[in-house]
């Protein structure tokens, strides 16, 4: 009987229990903190979505675990540290339309060049190791090896301070809630982000071969489409949102560093197993849960922050281990 | 005479080459370098670099269990050598005086600790998937080491523990000279950690060629077939996994009675140690448990005489700069040179070594 | 025999270290139904996996119109104008119908679409859950879907592995139909157990054992020798 209703109705007592996890920091946090808190949690969340969801797509429709996700993702940020060092008087500008423009401009560069580190990535090296799980992940465990290595040999092994868009410091005042400017901005960029995603997934011919690939590979080659051409596609897509996350989350935390990948990666596997690998929605609800459960135990608890993600994986995994949403979505 | 198995005659053909092999008695060989280490070079530097690569030679090894034999990658394997390297530190230095009796007891309680946590982790990822055993893993290791530094009440955070070992093993017992050698309980400590090792050693093999660890192969080369012939994939998994992690734990235990010291950093460090061994098994050899041997002599006496190579390098050779930059960037070369041997030399050394003999008597 | 659209030349084929096609030599004209029938095991599947590069052959040719096609990506011989149904159908549970149909549009072009229509018209079910999951169709309405699938393209060769396997007598009966009119546009080659169906649509067969081909001949014959039936094909007997 429990289970036909876990089947049934399971994604939607999931949302309600997290919809009620969620409420349930009211009681020990005053409700104009919980306000910031909970912006805070969900920019952070919208941060780790463009991590996790590249990592999602590529196993959905690949079935590989990169592991060299993370260090993709510190690869965006340096490639944007350089191209707000070299612009840095439009950083400094008082310029809405300035600031702007620099930080698109470092998406877009820090994008294409990823990108193009992922197409490598994939064809020299991802390519000889599919259908073999446990070489994939050795494979690119190597990869974050080297790709975290020549981070240091380009710039330097230490930490280097990101700086923040002169209009995007600050905070808002809404009412005595007090509203951090960029991180309203990054929530806007994971939602445009996966309003963009599920418009390709849903509405183009390539987003609908992509979702058939996800289910039967063998039967979208049969018909006649190059699959590793899609792959090859894919990936360099999930590097490129890995980099936007990189350029976004590097704002956000105010500085850049060679591991940085790890910690990240490290929060887009519990994201994902949280989630469902191989969906994009699984995704962005595992990253909000991540994200705001952080924030509210870091307020509450401060050292069982990290932890926190860890229980909730474990939960979900003994709850439903396929993760709230079923690959594909 | 009665037709034999083709297993049975496996087995008579294994034996008799056994004491033919040249390996035999380069293994014999090994060892014997190993015993004869504080003697021949009583210097600091030389004693711990042997023992370092005998523990890390074992801890290999018993990551190999599973990721050789069994196919599963665990990123949670430093974290269960520094549950067994804690639970010492934690008898014997913060919480227990040095006596034998809880040097015995931190053992105990290392492998208990270990094995069941290993289950639940077994459990929690092999329900789903294999492959989500390395992303559980990486995620509860973190944890591990979140929850060393935090709790620093409990765990003496970042600090760490100090521990000093029991009786004739502590630094300061000296039981006079031996062949012009000081035999301190250092001395005696290196000998205790080598025969443990050689046991723990011992014991992976004899479990790898087990009917068990036959099994454990036959699921790692093909599940589904495994599965079909009636055999439980998921317990047999878990087994593995579990005697790995002991072992694990118990070569952490030894690993804290040899350094004196643990903290989260060396001990949990999922970057620090999970690199490292698994660059260690991948030069080795996967699913040959003595590549571990080769693995951890190469990492760490390269780790070890790095600044000696670059000067001689510099002095010796000072135009060849492509040498400088390889000395200069080993870490990038390490992570080169592991993406080229799992791609052509999936055996690593040994196992690459052992297919060349095995075509050139043919 | 007219001109030969498929010529299959002593093909080996390993799945893992099982030796399935051991040898297989047949021929397909262009004017007829070839059914390849034998035991479970036999490689039939794997034989057609095979000429549509999905399994590669260790060894001999596959001509497609004289063209060698055994070294070929799927996907290359897919749009060389090779259909294929396989025998779990590989209908995308999780897309509609309609992007079913879309997946498998190679070209969006006039004749496409007149074809489409053509194709419709003989599924009205598909039109009708035109907007549905396909995972939500009955097993006989994922067969029509996976044959219109195969057939919305401008293929000359059709292969379809079982489609009859766990479907009603009733709809089976219109299956017969449906190859009977698709044989009209393309070459077809079936591979099926359920003989009743093997004998109304087929013209050729080939009996496969062992991975190699036992016996070959026109099905008229074959309906009539029992002594081949009970030898090669034991369950037309028992299952009918």
């Amino acid at each position: 009987m429990a289970e036909i209703i876990l089947r049934r109705w399971g994604g939607e007592l999931a949302i309600a229990g997290a919809i009620a996890l969620f409420l349930l920091p009211l009681l020990g946090i005053p409700g104009k903190t919980y306000l910031t808190l909970t912006i805070a949690g969900l920019a952070m969340g919208m941060l780790l979505f463009l991590v996790a969801s590249g990592l999602s797509i590529i196993f959905g429709l690949m079935d590989v675990l990169n592991f060299a996700h993370g260090s993709l993702f510190a690869w965006g940020a340096y490639v944007g540290f350089t191209v707000f060092n070299l612009m840095m008087d439009w950083v400094e500008a008082d310029s809405v339309l300035m600031n702007l423009g620099v930080f698109a401009i470092a998406i877009v560069i820090a994008m294409i060049a990823v990108a193009i580190l992922g197409i490598i990535l994939e064809r020299v090296i991802v390519r000889r190791v599919y259908g073999n799980h446990l070489f994939q992940i050795l494979i690119t465990f190597g990869a974050t090896i080297v790709l975290v290595e020549l981070i240091s040999v380009f710039w330097g092994p230490n930490d280097e301070v990101m700086t923040v868009p002169f209009t995007f410091r600050g905070n808002w005042d809404v009412m005595d809630v007090i509203v951090d400017r960029y991180r309203v901005i990054c929530i806007v960029i994971g939602l445009l982000v996966y309003s963009v995603i599920k418009l390709i997934l849903k509405k183009t011919k390539i987003g609908t071969i992509v979702r058939a690939g996800v289910e039967n590979r063998e039967m979208v080659q049969a018909m006649g489409h190059n699959i590793f051409l899609l792959f090859t596609g894919v990936f360099a897509v999930g590097a490129g949102l890995a980099a936007l996350g990189g350029v976004a989350m590097s704002v956000f935390s105010l500085q850049v560093y060679p591991h940085m990948g790890s910690t990240y990666l490290l929060f887009a596997f519990i994201i994902v197993i949280i989630g469902g690998l191989g969906s994009v929605t699984g995704s962005l609800v595992g990253a909000l849960i991540v994200g705001l459960s952080y924030n509210y135990v870091a307020y509450l608890v401060p050292w069982a922050a990290a932890g926190s993600n860890v229980i909730i994986m474990i939960v979900i995994l003994l709850v439903r281990p396929t993760g709230l949403f079923p690959s594909g979505e | 005479m009665a037709e034999k198995t083709p297993v049975q005659l496996f087995h008579l053909e294994d034996k008799r080459k056994r004491y033919r092999r040249s390996d035999f008695y380069l293994r014999i060989g090994v060892l014997g370098l190993l015993f004869l280490i504080p003697f021949l070079f009583p210097s600091y530097k030389t004693v711990d670099l042997a023992m370092k690569i005998v523990i890390y030679a074992v801890l290999v090894a018993s990551f190999d269990i599973m990721l050789g034999y069994t196919g599963i990658l665990s990123f949670g394997h430093g974290m269960f050598f520094g549950i067994g390297a804690y639970s010492v530190a934690f008898l014997i230095g913060k919480y227990g005086d040095p006596s034998y009796f809880n040097l015995m007891l931190g053992m105990a309680i290392a492998l208990l600790a270990a094995a069941a946590l290993a289950v639940i982790i077994s459990f929690l990822s092999l329900r789903v998937k294999a492959i989500f055993f390395a992303m559980i893993t990486l995620a509860i290791a973190e944890l591990a080491i979140v929850l060393a530094t935090k709790l620093s009440g409990f765990t003496g955070g970042e600090d760490g523990i100090s521990l000093s070992m029991p009786g004739i093993f502590a630094v300061s017992f000296s039981a006079g000279e031996f062949l012009g050698i000081e035999i301190t309980g250092r001395v005696f400590t290196y000998y205790l950690i080598l025969l443990s090792c050689l046991g723990l050693f011992i014991v992976m093999l004899r479990f790898t060629h087990s009917p068990l660890g036959r099994v454990l192969q036959a699921i790692r080369d093909n599940e589904q077939r495994a599965e079909a012939l009636g055999y439980k994939t998921f317990i047999f998994q878990g087994i593995s996994i579990t005697f790995g992690c002991v072992m694990a734990a118990l070569v952490g235990g030894l690993y804290a009675m040899w350094v004196g010291y643990v903290n989260p950093e060396s001990c949990l460090g999922v970057f620090e140690i999970m690199l490292a061994v698994l660059l260690m098994c991948i030069i080795g050899g996967m699913g040959t448990l003595y590549g571990g041997i080769v693995g951890a002599a190469f990492y760490l006496i390269t780790e070890t005489f790095l600044p000696d190579l670059q000067h001689l390098a510099r002095d010796f050779f000072p135009n060849a700069l492509f040498l400088h930059n390889v000395l200069e960037r080993w870490s990038l070369v390490l992570g080169v040179l592991f993406i080229l041997i799992v791609i052509f030399f999936p055996k690593g050394v040994i196992g690459s070594v052992r297919d060349y003999l095995a075509r050139g008597s043919r | 025999m007219s001109e030969t659209v498929l010529k299959v030349e002593g093909v080996h084929t390993f799945i893992g270290q099982h030796h399935i096609l051991q040898g297989i030599s047949f021929e397909v004209g262009a004017d007829a139904v070839t059914v390849l029938i034998g035991r479970n095991g036999a490689g039939k599947s794997t034989a057609i996996k095979t000429v549509m590069g999905l399994l590669p052959p260790s060894e001999g040719r596959i001509l497609f119109r004289g063209k060698e096609i055994q070294r070929r990506k799927p996907y290359e011989i897919a749009r060389m104008g090779i259909g294929f149904v396989p025998e779990d159908m590989g209908v995308f549970s999780g897309l509609t119908v309609e992007e079913n149909m879309r997946v498998a549009m190679l070209i969006e072009d006039e004749a496409t679409y007149q074809r489409l229509d053509r194709t419709l018209e003989m599924f009205a079910d598909l039109r009708k859950f035109w907007k549905a999951k396909a995972g939500n169709l009955s097993g006989g309405q994922k067969q029509m879907l996976a044959i219109a699938r195969a057939i919305v393209n401008d293929t000359s060769l059709l292969l379809i592995d079982e489609p009859s396997k766990g479907l009603a007598p009733i709809i089976v009966e219109s299956l017969i139909e449906v190859i009977n009119r698709i044989k009209d546009h393309s070459v077809v080659i079936l591979v099926e157990q359920n003989f009743s169906m093997a004998s109304s649509v087929g013209d050729n067969f080939y009996i496969l054992d062992d991975g190699i081909v036992v016996h070959s001949g026109i099905m008229a014959e074959l309906v009539h020798d029992e002594e081949l039936k009970s030898n090669y094909l034991g369950i037309s007997k028992v299952g009918g």
